[in-house]
């Protein structure tokens, strides 16, 4: 077993004292009861707005179900979503693989986000349905799928992405196992039922927790796997086969880092919000935020480097479809919506994370994340927007010859956004009603592996890593 | 019949005294564990490391790929004999992709099924238990086929400075 000591600079950051095992297990169980009268306003709140943005799905299909060149905002808000919800899972398999020890506390909310899918799926199933097929008219377009039937990209997307909400879930089921023994335990009425059926005869004897350990390493491995091909699907199919001479290697990577991105400010925001309001920062220490801030910048300094990559290409190109296909996503009318793109999702982040004591609080930190999902929903919007308002019989072309006059959005496709956003809300504060929001088992193994020590005149936590 | 006790203990030390003290006595490994609520270091109790034969699934499942992909390519490009910019019927270079995919792809379901296999998941027998031990407790745990040494292991449990022993 090796150790390592992480110094704290002065007595402010000291580390905060160790909390006995049982009151870990009694207080986190204790969460998912007795919601706030502000959580339950805002579930209700978020709920009905995502109930109304499924109403405005069904009745936008019904409506405008015959004219792709409409759909251009559920395809944006599919591929926002993707990156949230699918990327945020991300945080609770990376950092455990390499054994870092703030990540523990913070593993259960993240995997929540794979329950978030759900939102992402919905969305999708309208837009597979007027997705065109490869050949139409006699005319194949441009797409990876060469020789495939016609429907290959309606089939695997959709099978890509039940199979990642699958591993997701299965993800967070098998980290959750002893936690669902612990409300076995210690819970009480429907919950205590839940866990007994679910814990599936837990006990925690060294077999299952080795097992256990293989079974988070193997279906965070998958996950990671099946999200880069979804990603690389959603990005191909949903995006570039939409535009003719659209042809850009780079943009399914830049899609899935800038996922993983909106991934970290996702949990980032999640862990401020139920740590502040559920009273847990005796258990969510600000190392797990200093750790994820360095995380999101990062990200958002890889962000620009996928960005310039693919841009160079067609600015230095300059043939008629490079031209075109600039033209069409970045010059045109929808410019400005770039350009508050590049702002928001890089700029403003990187100038905040980029000062040490930013990072190293909370509020800053937040702030930083919600302007990055917003900066990556208008990025989202002005790549998928002006794809799929491209008609129809144009997008088996060589090249975009006419560029097409942006879509705004209806209010339909407003409701629709609000309707998606408000739904991984409420499913992620669903899910905190079921189970303890952090891991019980996680943050009492956090307590064991590290220790408060008093390190010549200074603070320090003497870190254990168990190999 | 075999019975069983579980020896409960407030803090790690004395758990892990006891699993020496059954040791000592002359308990055979195997016939008693540990139960914890949070996963302690390996070898913290120095508890008995069942050998695990996970490694056997993926290593079989991908030669079962392999041998497959070989079969495949081999017998559907002699079926369908169509020579390619003068190239072999059999050409290694073409077969590799599909050789490699298969492997994996059986590698990978074959790996699903041992995990599940070495899980021993659901345990529809968990045995003897105590609720606090999700609270932070530590329990050993003895299994017996006969009583004639319950007496020796509560002996050592109780040596060791077990809070309560409780029996099944």
């Amino acid at each position: 077993m090796a150790s390592e000591a992480v110094a704290h600079e002065s007595e402010h950051h000291a580390p905060p004292p160790q909390v006995d095992a049982d009151v870990v297990a009694r207080e986190l169980i204790a969460t998912t009861t007795g919601a706030s009268g502000r959580f339950k306003v805002w579930t209700w709140g978020l709920g009905i707005v995502a109930i109304v943005g499924v109403v405005a799905l069904i009745l936008k299909f019904i409506d405008e179900g015959d004219d792709s060149t409409k759909w251009g905002y559920v395809a944006a808000m599919v591929s926002f979503l993707l990156s949230v919800a699918g990327g945020a899972p991300m945080v609770a398999m990376a950092p455990v693989m390499a054994k870092a020890n703030w990540v523990r506390p913070v593993t259960r909310i993240a995997s929540l986000f794979s329950f978030a899918g759900i939102a992402t799926l919905i969305m999708l199933i309208p837009l597979v349905a007027i997705l065109p097929p490869l050949v139409t008219e006699g005319a194949r377009r441009r797409t990876i799928w060469y020789l495939a039937p016609d429907y290959s990209p309606h089939f695997w997307t959709t099978l890509g992405l039940v199979l990642l909400l699958i591993t997701g879930v299965a993800l967070f089921y098998s980290a959750a196992l002893p936690d669902f023994a612990s409300m076995r335990d210690h819970s009480t009425g429907w919950r205590q039922r839940l866990g007994k059926r679910l814990a599936r005869g837990w006990v925690g004897t060294d077999v299952q927790w080795r097992t256990l350990r293989m079974r988070i390493g193997m279906f965070g491995t998958f996950y990671f796997l099946i999200l880069v091909f979804v990603n690389f699907l959603i990005s191909t199919d949903f995006g570039q086969s939409m535009v003719p001479g659209w042809r850009d290697a780079i943009f399914p990577m830049y899609h899935t880092v800038s996922g993983f991105q909106a991934g970290v400010a996702g949990v980032v925001i999640a862990l401020y919000f139920s740590r502040k309001y559920m009273k847990l920062e005796k258990y969510v220490h600000l190392d797990a935020f200093w750790s994820l801030g360095r995380l999101l910048f990062a990200l958002t300094l890889l962000w620009v480097y996928f960005f310039y990559s693919s841009f160079i290409v067609f600015w230095y190109g300059r043939s008629a479809n490079d031209i075109a296909t600039l033209d069409l996503l970045i010059r045109g009318e929808m410019m400005y919506v770039f350009i508050a793109g590049v702002v928001l999702i890089w700029f403003v982040p990187w100038w905040i994370l980029i000062w040490n004591k930013v990072r190293r609080g909370t509020g800053a930190m937040v702030v930083g994340s919600f302007i990055i999902l917003i900066g990556l929903l208008l990025d989202r919007i002005r790549t998928f927007v002006p794809a799929w308002s491209v008609p129809g019989d144009q997008i088996h072309e060589k090249w975009l010859k006419v560029i097409p006059e942006a879509y705004w959005p209806s209010v339909f496709d407003i409701l629709i956004i609000a309707g998606g956003i408000s739904m991984v809300a409420v499913i992620v504060m669903l899910m905190t009603r079921v189970i303890p929001v952090l891991s019980v088992w996680q943050v009492q193994e956090f307590n064991l592996l590290a220790k408060p020590i008093k390190y010549i005149r200074g603070h320090a936590t003497l870190v254990a890593k168990p190999d | 019949m075999t019975t069983s006790i579980l020896g409960l203990f407030q803090q790690p030390e004395p758990a892990a005294d006891a699993m020496d003290g059954l040791k000592e006595a002359g308990f055979d490994l195997g016939t008693f564990d540990v139960l914890t609520g949070t996963p302690y270091p390996e070898g913290a109790f120095g508890e008995h490391v069942p050998q695990h034969r996970l490694f056997r699934f993926p290593a079989f499942g991908a030669i079962i790929g392999f041998t497959l992909s070989v079969f495949l390519t081999s017998v559907t490009q002699l079926a369908y004999p169509m020579v390619t910019g003068g190239k072999p019927i059999l050409s290694i270079f073409a077969m590799l992709i599909i050789m490699y995919e298969m492997t994996m792809l059986a590698g990978v379901i074959a790996t699903v099924i041992g995990i599940v296999f070495e899980s021993r998941l659901p345990n529809m027998k968990p045995g003897i238990y105590d609720t606090r031990i999700t609270e932070g407790w530590i329990g050993v745990v003895i299994t017996f086929d006969d009583d004639s040494k319950v007496a020796d292991a509560e002996r050592v449990l109780n040596g060791a400075g077990a809070v309560e022993i409780k029996h099944a």
